[in-house]
């Protein structure tokens, strides 16, 4: 069993995900440069494996100084993730300071980055097992090009930027795709069963089904 | 394509609207220019024109025709 904290970004509210077991642990999400890396020295956690939801900065500001902390730290993304984290446009790290400003934090230094590319990446489903738990990660292209859904052993659902409480999912930002959300991952999500344990991106964590003011079209 | 035309493309593209409401298009004037269809304005413009503008000409570039100022610092020339 593996246990499950949860650490949020305080610009943008992003979550990143630390599901340990025996001291070792996969991040979910590393959105920020200090914050993961302070949580794993608090919990005594060596992580094994990064997932990512998606390539949009806030959840991968973090990727790079794992990997200077952790050399050998294994990476999984959509392919075209992947390829996008190493653009400025397409990773939001150009616009970030701008986004900071629209949301109410104006002046907030946010200098654009890219990552290297990600060591696992997958173009279609794929399952990942790590210590006995089954990742079976669903391509969701939309919200990003690169956007995928992380089902945990059946049980949970790392959804990114879908399935935000009470938020419509933004698909106009650069690379964005309303087309490719209706075809592709709109589906997908009207497909999720009920009382499934989602972890969003963004705000607190609930079970599919049991609350009000499903997203756009769910 | 000339710059402006370039311009005027990215307006239309982004917002897609008739070339005729272009003159006296502001920020919030419209839905489609909200925040994120300005983020997403913004990368294509400086994509399209291969320049990097700061953050505060970002934040200034708030109307069709202040948009043409902010890029004449950048040398495009409209």
């Amino acid at each position: 069993m593996a246990q499950l904290v949860v650490w949020t970004e305080p610009l943008a509210g992003s979550n990143c995900y630390l599901l340990g077991q025996a001291g070792r642990c996969v991040v979910v999400d590393p959105g920020d440069a200090l914050g993961p890396l302070q949580t794993l020295d608090r919990l005594g956690w060596i992580p094994e494996l990064v997932v990512l939801t998606h390539e949009h900065c806030d959840h991968t500001a973090g990727l790079e100084p794992l990997r200077e902390r952790w050399p050998g730290l294994a990476v999984l993304a959509t392919e075209r993730c992947s390829a996008n984290l190493q653009s400025t446009r397409l990773n939001m790290s150009a616009m970030m300071e701008v986004y900071l400003t629209f949301h109410g934090s104006p002046g907030v230094r946010y200098p654009p980055f890219t990552c290297r590319p990600a060591g696992l990446t997958y173009g279609a489903e794929y399952t990942h097992f790590w210590r006995g738990h089954r990742l079976r990660c669903v391509p969701l292209p939309g919200h990003t090009p690169g956007s995928a859904g992380i089902f945990w052993d059946e049980e949970a659902f790392f959804s990114g930027d879908y399935l935000l409480p009470c938020e419509k999912t933004v698909l106009r930002l650069p690379g964005g795709s309303e087309a490719d959300y209706r075809a592709v991952t709109l589906p997908r999500l009207q497909e999720l069963p009920g009382g499934l344990l989602i972890h969003p991106g963004h705000g607190p964590s609930y079970r599919l089904g049991g609350r009000p003011g499903l997203p756009q079209g769910v | 394509m000339t710059n402006l035309e370039k311009y005027d493309k990215l307006f239309l593209d982004a917002f897609r609207i008739p070339r005729e409401e272009l003159p006296g298009l502001k920020y919030r004037g419209i839905p489609a220019w909200d925040s994120v269809g300005h983020m997403d304005l913004m990368s294509a413009m400086e994509e399209a024109y291969g320049i990097s503008i700061s953050t505060p000409d970002l934040l200034s570039f708030s109307s069709y025709e202040a948009g043409k100022a902010v890029l004449e610092k950048y040398g495009v020339e409209l």
